[in-house]
């Protein structure tokens, strides 16, 4: 009987120790291959909703969640029979278009209760006054209908919903995926809404101050096996990072560092801080895990068919007439 | 065995392949390396055959000669089309006849008709000939362009995915190799988008194939073949070198063109209307 114990565990030992032993494959001129699709949808959220205590949760903690998770999104198909009276609401998307993730955030095998890990409070550290610009922009996207620049960037079209192409690049209801295609200069990665590409150039140096993309100016070097992006010169109206998943405000000085560790065929370890002293008590941090993705990444078109900024602004101007 | 036709056969293909003696610098698996960013010198999205310079890209009659329509007339030479060889193999596209009424039709109502002018993604080839730079970043596993404007992207796939399986307006492309040239094939486009700025235009059964081959350190020779039985007579085929951007502008700054147009689209439905 020990011997056969001892067989099997010896049949077992291999496979532990390779997994141990992962070796991040290479490109050919030896930086880590990051190349793939990812994904970085989640149930968890950037904050830590009321009620959870610490970043880390039970196993039974992360069961209730994703049970509720998965909850919700069946009682979206959960429609009542037949046509509805005039002005009532017609709900959102069919849950077939949905990809808010069905299992809570895993970091190290740690289910968490939420993206932000620092502060210990797991939300956004703002000072007063950078508490009033983030309420200020959120009255703005709920209440303002008079002018396109009001509404948000994601019904703009200008960029995706809330932060997905960021940076930090955040998960969103819908599309959250990335692609990574590598050069020895250049990394592009493909955030799949709206069709964004970040260019993070690994030599160069920063852009004049003028020069203010979306997305912001990334630049690139490699630590050991970690990518690492610092991103700076963002765009004077990507501001407020609004979407059903997370709301919080940056300003065009902030400056966001990225750190992308392959951890293994199929986990990317993405770090993230934001700091900024006009609106921060402290640089924040987040951490999540993008998961391999089966490809290919379709096209996102938003503006091309944006029917829904021009309704917005359309009935708010039905609204002041009636 | 009598090697003499084989040698004959190898000598008269030579010459294509020499044209070449170009020794272009290769990824680590052995293909040319196509990776920079690149742009044309010509002035194919004004219009795609050879004219002669007008004062603006829509005309009206005039007293004597035409003039540049209402619209135009307040950017002068600014809004001029300059003259142009052309890049049309043959000159001329091959409409068929109701097919050339449509274009005539389409480069009347330029201003309102053309997605460009809406900042609508530019689709296949003219994502290559917009006055606009485009990077590619690629290597055995992965191809990639990402273009100026509109931040249009094509993710190309390596090997044939099958059929598009739905329309978009930047098509389903991949990739093979013939020798050292680079060849794309491009479906599954819809037909909203045009050719150029003159309203050449196709329907949602276009198929492009692209031909790239780097002929010198800054140069890549560009071809692309448009098929579409709807529109077109035969296949027709475009051709332009494209240049590399080097030192300070080897670097592409996106073209984020959708905030730009906003008071064109919208702007008739601000609460306060700007005159």
């Amino acid at each position: 009987m020990r011997r056969l114990l001892l067989i099997s565990l010896a049949l077992i030992a291999p496979s532990t120790a390779m997994a141990a032993q992962w070796e991040v494959s290479r490109m050919p001129w030896g930086d880590p291959d990051m190349q793939g699709i990812w994904t970085s949808a989640t149930i968890t959220t950037l904050d830590r909703p009321d009620g959870l205590e610490g970043l880390v949760l039970t196993e039974e903690q992360a069961r209730v969640l994703e049970q509720n998770g998965e909850d919700v999104l069946e009682s979206i198909d959960d429609i009542p029979e037949g046509d509805l009276e005039a002005g009532e609401n017609v709900g959102g998307y069919n849950a077939a278009w949905l990809e808010p993730g069905t299992r809570v955030l895993r970091v190290n095998g740690e289910p968490r209760s939420s993206i932000i890990v620092d502060p210990e409070n797991g939300h956004v550290p703002y000072t007063l006054w950078g508490r009033g610009r983030f309420y200020w922009h959120v009255y703005t996207f709920i209440a303002r209908h008079d002018n396109p620049e009001e509404r948000p960037l994601g019904e703009r079209c200008t960029v995706g919903f809330g932060s997905t192409g960021g940076p930090p690049m955040l998960p969103v209801l819908y599309n959250n995926n990335y692609q990574f295609v590598q050069t020895e200069d250049v990394i592009l990665i493909l955030v799949e809404m709206n069709h964004d590409v970040r260019t993070v150039r690994m030599v160069g140096k920063p852009l004049p101050k003028a020069v203010r993309p979306w997305l912001g100016d990334s630049l690139g070097h490699w630590e050991g096996d970690t990518l690492v992006v610092r991103t700076t010169g963002f765009h004077l109206q990507q501001n407020l990072r609004a979407a059903i998943k997370h709301q919080f405000y940056m300003t065009e000085d902030s400056v966001v560092e990225e750190r992308f560790t392959r951890t293994s065929k199929g986990e990317l370890l993405y770090q993230f801080s934001v700091t900024d002293e006009s609106i921060y008590t402290q640089t924040w941090r987040g951490e999540m895990t993008l998961r391999s993705s089966e490809g290919p990444i379709y096209e996102y078109a938003c503006h091309e068919g944006n029917y829904a900024l021009k309704n917005i602004l359309a009935g708010a101007r039905q609204e002041e007439k009636e | 065995m009598n090697l003499i036709p084989l040698i004959v056969i190898l000598s008269m293909t030579i010459p294509a392949f020499a044209l070449a003696d170009y020794e272009p610098p290769r990824t680590a698996d052995g293909k040319p390396d196509f990776t920079g960013v690149w742009q044309v010198l010509n002035t194919a999205n004004d219009s795609l055959e050879a004219h002669t310079g007008r004062a603006a890209q829509v005309m009206r009659e005039g007293p004597v000669v035409p003039v540049p329509s209402k619209e135009l007339v307040a950017l002068g030479a600014v809004g001029a089309v300059p003259p142009s060889l052309g890049v049309v193999e043959g000159d001329e596209i091959p409409y068929k006849p109701e097919a050339l009424a449509k274009r005539e039709e389409n480069r009347k109502n330029w201003i309102t008709a053309d997605p460009e002018v809406h900042c609508y993604l530019p689709g296949i080839p003219r994502a290559t000939y917009m006055p606009h730079p485009f990077q590619i970043a690629h290597n055995k596993d992965a191809l990639m362009f990402s273009y100026s404007y509109a931040g249009a992207v094509r993710n190309v796939a390596l090997s044939d995915p099958g059929p598009a399986p739905i329309d978009s307006w930047m098509g389903l492309s991949w990739a093979h190799w013939e020798g050292d040239t680079l060849v794309i094939e491009t479906n599954g486009m819809h037909d909203q988008t045009w050719l150029d700025r003159s309203g050449n235009y196709h329907s949602d059964k276009l198929k492009v194939i692209e031909r790239y081959t780097r002929t010198s350190e800054h140069t890549i020779d560009y071809s692309a073949t448009l098929e579409d039985g709807d529109v077109f007579t035969r296949p027709w085929t475009i051709t332009m070198p494209l240049y590399k951007r080097v030192g300070a502008d080897a670097q592409m700054l996106r073209f984020s063109c959708v905030e730009y147009v906003e008071e064109m689209m919208y702007g008739h439905l601000r609460k306060e209307r700007l005159d």
